[in-house]
């Protein structure tokens, strides 16, 4: 049983990480934010406004959780939940070290892509529970949008596994050179592309374009279980951000040992701002555009990506 | 007990309450949510069985490809009354004895034609693939371009729909 009880303690470590990370996510965007759009973000409480996070947890802790009295009760209750356990559960594979991963497995790159689509059942229940026509439209855009980004996001991923030769993620950071970076240039853009629209983060926000859908698929959530979406959004972008830091910028190359796991964050940290960056810079394109764009440009890319990797894999 | 036979055991009974769940539930939310339940009780079956592969699959293909394509299409589907649609069958009893007998049949035949043949299968990813891609490739690569003429069938299809 022990062999149980460790995987709960690693699964109560991962979540603890996971929402610790979006409440800081939340402070760093409102600052990054302000700094493009000439905005304040928060500055009045701590050093640069950083206690900020302390003094919103409580506020959505104590917020009125309303249910619509419309809405399917239990599945309105649940689904957030089931939202943010697949995001939680994808760090359990990120590779933080060579050689180390909290769940080490043979399939941890597949199971990395997979977790995603448990999202989307998710995403879809709860716009359904709310029995409103905002959020059902919110849902079946988010997931449409979902699916169709799986499949560049998974083929921008299958160049490094055939570098690699393996689908356990410490194997893709042992194998990993520098050269790795100009080669895979391509697919690391497709991967950032594909997952800033897996994630519904802007440009690709629609499911919860303000302006028709008020906020998309969780309109009517409030409080706590409006926050478990929020740590659900944020908790993705640091998942994927460490993915890419760690399998495609070499995780903590060039450095070994603790001063390698800093470089690794250090690198998910700029990602995680660069995502962030993109969001309040570029305008939110049209759903035609997202979906054309998916299947017309990205797709194609990724499939010639992985074809030169097939092709000068035998001179390597 | 081990560690391996309680998650089996806890995949096992996550299966039956989802199975029951989807057969006895009224509103067809929940009875996807069910069905979920067992797709992903079956994914964790494999998991402990030592199959993580499939397992894996069985989350992209069934969980993340037919439940979300089935939640769609009860999304997307609007009774005419506005009420949300519900499942009402008038035929509990001819059901069961379909089932029952899709079962019997199923039993029957696996036990037939697998019953003294133990095949050595591979747990690893790896072994899969070479064998897919090794004794295995003719049939493979037929399924593939099976998949890939559907794909492109549904293509022209819809475009037709388009113009018309």
């Amino acid at each position: 049983m022990t062999s149980f009880l460790l995987g709960a303690l690693w699964g109560v470590v991962g979540v603890v990480v996971i929402a610790g990370g979006a409440v800081i996510g939340v402070w760093w965007e409102r600052k990054v934010a302000g700094r493009i759009q000439l905005r304040y973000g928060p500055q009045q409480i701590g050093p640069a406004g950083s206690l900020q996070m302390l003094a919103d947890v409580p506020k959505l802790l104590f917020k009125e959780d309303v249910v619509p009295s419309g809405a399917d009760k239990p599945l309105f209750k649940y689904a957030p939940l089931v939202v943010f356990a697949p995001v939680a559960a994808a760090i359990a594979v990120i590779p933080f070290a060579k050689g180390w991963a909290m769940f080490d497995t043979a399939v941890g790159v597949l199971f990395f892509l997979a977790v995603p689509s448990i999202e989307v059942v998710a995403i879809l229940v709860a716009a359904w529970a709310q029995r409103n026509t905002y959020s059902a439209l919110g849902g079946l855009r988010a997931a449409s949008q979902m699916i169709a980004y799986e499949v560049p996001r998974a083929l921008s991923v299958a160049p490094l596994v055939l570098l690699a030769g393996s689908l356990r993620p410490t194997d893709l950071v042992a194998a990993w050179r520098w050269w790795w970076v100009p080669l895979l240039a391509l697919a690391f853009l497709i991967y950032l592309i594909s997952s800033i629209a897996e994630m519904n983060r802007g440009p690709f926000d629609l499911p919860e374009a303000e302006s028709e859908l008020v906020a998309g698929y969780f309109a009517d959530y409030s409080g706590m279980r409006w926050a478990i979406f929020m740590m659900a959004e944020y908790g993705a972008i640091i998942t994927t951000s460490l993915f890419a830091a760690a399998t495609f910028l070499g995780a903590g190359w060039p450095f070994d040992g603790a001063l390698g796991v800093v470089a690794l964050i250090v690198k998910a940290a700029a990602l995680v701002t660069l995502v962030m960056w993109t969001k309040w810079t570029l305008p939110r394109i049209r759903q035609d555009q997202l979906l054309r764009f998916c299947w017309t440009v990205l797709v194609p890319a990724a499939l010639v990506q992985l074809a030169i990797v097939g092709v000068v894999l035998p001179w390597l | 007990m081990t560690a391996q036979s309680a998650g089996l055991a806890l995949a096992i009974a996550l299966m039956l309450a989802g199975a029951i769940g989807a057969v006895l539930l009224k509103e067809v939310m929940r009875v996807m949510i069910a069905l979920g339940a067992f797709l992903f009780g079956v994914a964790a079956m494999y998991a402990y069985l030592g199959y993580s592969f499939l397992a894996i699959a069985q989350v992209f293909v069934y969980v993340g490809g037919v439940l979300v394509l089935m939640v769609f299409a009860v999304m997307t589907a609007r009774r005419a009354d506005g009420e949300r649609p519900a499942i009402v069958s008038r035929h509990d009893v001819g059901s069961a004895a379909v089932a029952a007998g899709v079962g019997a049949m199923l039993f029957l035949s696996l036990r037939t034609a697998f019953g003294d043949t133990s095949v050595p299968v591979s747990r690893s990813a790896s072994d899969l693939a070479s064998e897919l891609l090794g004794p295995r490739l003719v049939a493979f690569e037929a399924a593939g371009v099976f998949l890939l003429a559907a794909l492109v069938a549904v293509a022209v299809i819809l475009k037709g729909g388009e113009e018309r």
